[in-house]
């Protein structure tokens, strides 16, 4: 994007233009986004139990109760394990495909077409379609026991692998939006420096190391933030496919957690809390990464 | 590897990797069209003859849940986007003209908007609607979506609007035309291209959305397609047939809308990628 507004931009000074242009806007996002963030901080300061009344001040109780307790760091450790892992895998296995299908030509476009679908397509409707290929008598495990293998995996049953399913399903919906994304840098690197590296005798891999790897900064900057952002609010795939189990907690995100704690198990004083841990840690991590990629990007 | 095989190999790579992707897919489209018994006996075969049994059940369900849910999703999507394209083009207009110290910092904490996770915020979000009276409503459902959504408009078209030429109102002022008229006739028309990308992003996030729907609308009647495939899992859990005809039938819209915007859709997405 362009520079400022020049200085003779007729500005918006008189209040009334506020109260045309900024305000409907501002209220709305006011009521539903800053008001709830409000009251969820403050509810994470109570006890507050809507079948429980009264409501009491507890001040830091909650959150010293959460640092205490094990399924908060369950959940906590699923989340961010979901977290990393899904934006590793779809960002190498998107930037891949997307090396492979740079190339001119309709095959090549349909192709493309067939990764992006997932990602124009609901959680629940990917939870249900995986859902009906991994439960343990699938599609997946009827052909494996056909041919001849007598106990295969519980992909979604066993309490140790459905964390992992349920990262790649997650990654599977993903690896489109790297694709597309990885496609337009590709196209942005010049020809010429290819050539030219390739005159100097490199080869292949020195080539993507050097000129391709590099000039793709400012889409993996994209990628990852993208990743990182909506991986860690995971949540419509564990309420379809694995309701948190098997198990105590195994798939539960934080995400999850917070809405069986609070609007299902009604201790709205802990969950809030647990939202506003939530919040922090997603507003801090994607500041970090931001600025540690930008950096990459200028020195690149 | 010669010249020759690298010709070949390459298409060849490329289709089988993308028919792998492509398999789970697959999977649910020959389904539609198969008998129940079908399903469990050949799941990968082709649907010979095909069967219009399973879209029919969907269609003739007495709770009406395929109905419902497509009234109310697309009431849903159709009322938000609009509404969402109209205030925040205008939002992220006056934000990106205006100089003020106030305009910078309410742009901040709108930008700030676009990280929060929907969980944190739905348990208050139903007390507010409650103390409005709009739990349990479409209208509710649509106004969360807007102040949610909002965020993502206006980063859109602020950024869209530094790159039209400010003459071109100046000289809408001259010939006296208010901010209001200028905007709608002048500025709006030229927005087009972010215009669509916020559309069409949104449209597909606001029908696919699962967790807004599900505690705010309520069971019945109050469900959108989305809600509904879930709902209609729970009943169902052995007779894919129907679930997987509910999908695809939940599904055709968006599809149909994101190949008819498919260019807005990729562009809007890769307008950052390669400028960075």
């Amino acid at each position: 994007m362009s520079g400022g507004p020049s200085r003779t931009t007729r500005r918006f000074g008189r209040l009334s233009h506020f109260a045309l242009f900024g305000l409907p806007s501002l209220a709305l996002y006011a009521c539903f986004v800053l008001v709830p963030i409000g009251i969820a901080a403050y509810y994470s300061l109570t006890n507050r139990n809507p079948f429980n009344p009264p409501t009491k001040w507890v001040g830091l109780r909650n959150y010293r109760t959460l640092a205490d307790d094990p399924d908060f760091w369950k959940v906590l450790t699923n989340t961010i394990i979901i977290t990393v892992a899904v934006t590793i895998a779809a960002n190498a296995i998107g930037l891949a495909i997307a090396v492979l299908l740079d190339r001119r030509g309709w095959l090549y476009n349909a192709l493309r077409g067939v990764f992006f679908t997932p990602v124009v397509l609901s959680g629940v409707v990917v939870s249900v379609i995986w859902q009906s290929i991994l439960t343990d008598d699938g599609l997946l495990n009827t052909t494996l026991h056909k041919l001849g293998v007598d106990h295969p995996p519980g992909w979604l049953s066993d309490p140790d692998l459905a964390l992992y399913t349920l990262c790649w399903i997650l990654t599977w919906q993903m690896i489109g939006f790297c694709v597309v994304v990885y496609l337009a840098g590709l196209q942005g690197v010049p020809h010429e420096l290819h050539e030219a590296a390739t005159v100097d005798g490199a080869g292949p891999f020195e080539r993507f190391r050097h000129i391709t790897w590099p000039l793709l900064a400012p889409a993996l900057t994209i990628n990852t933030v993208m990743m990182l952002i909506s991986t860690f609010k995971t949540y419509d795939q564990v309420q379809v496919i694995t309701n948190g189990g098997p198990g105590d907690r195994t798939t539960s995100t934080i995400a999850f957690d917070v809405i069986q704690t609070g609007l299902v198990g009604n201790r709205s004083g802990y969950s809030s809390a647990v939202a506003v841990v939530m919040l922090v840690f997603v507003a801090a991590v994607s500041t970090v990464v931001l600025r540690l990629l930008q950096r990459r990007e200028v020195n690149a | 590897m010669s010249k020759q095989t690298s010709g070949w190999l390459r298409p060849m790579v490329a289709t089988f990797v993308t028919a792998v992707f492509f398999l789970p897919l697959y999977l649910v489209l020959v389904n539609v069209f198969k008998p129940g018994s079908e399903i469990v006996d050949s799941p990968v075969g082709l649907p010979i003859p095909p069967t219009l049994d399973s879209v029919k059940q969907v269609f003739t369900r007495s709770d009406h849940l395929f109905w419902y849910g497509l009234i109310n999703s697309v009431e849903v999507t159709a009322v938000s986007i609009t509404v969402l394209t109209v205030l925040s083009a205008m939002c992220g207009y006056f934000l990106a003209r205006s100089q003020g110290l106030g305009a910078r910092i309410m742009l901040v904490v709108m930008l700030a908007g676009l990280m929060i996770p929907p969980a944190v915020i739905i348990a208050p979000i139903t007390e507010v609607l409650r103390s409005f009276g709009l739990m349990s409503t479409v209208m509710g459902l649509v106004l969360v979506n807007v102040g949610y959504y909002v965020p993502f408009g206006v980063f859109v078209f602020a950024g869209f609007v530094k790159t039209i030429p400010v003459e071109l109102e100046q000289a809408a002022a001259i010939d006296g035309a208010g901010r209001m008229r200028t905007f709608w006739q002048v500025v709006f028309p030229l927005l087009r291209p972010a215009s669509a990308s916020v559309l069409i992003f949104l449209g597909v996030w606001i029908w696919n959305d699962f967790l807004n729907p599900l505690i705010i609308l309520g069971p019945a009647e109050g469900t959108t397609v989305t809600v509904g495939i879930y709902r209609a899992m729970g009943e169902h859990q052995q007779d894919y047939g129907q679930v997987f005809a509910l999908m695809f039938l939940a599904t055709l819209p968006v599809l149909v809308f994101y190949l008819a915007f498919q260019k807005h859709f990729v562009k809007g997405l890769t307008a950052g990628a390669s400028k960075g």
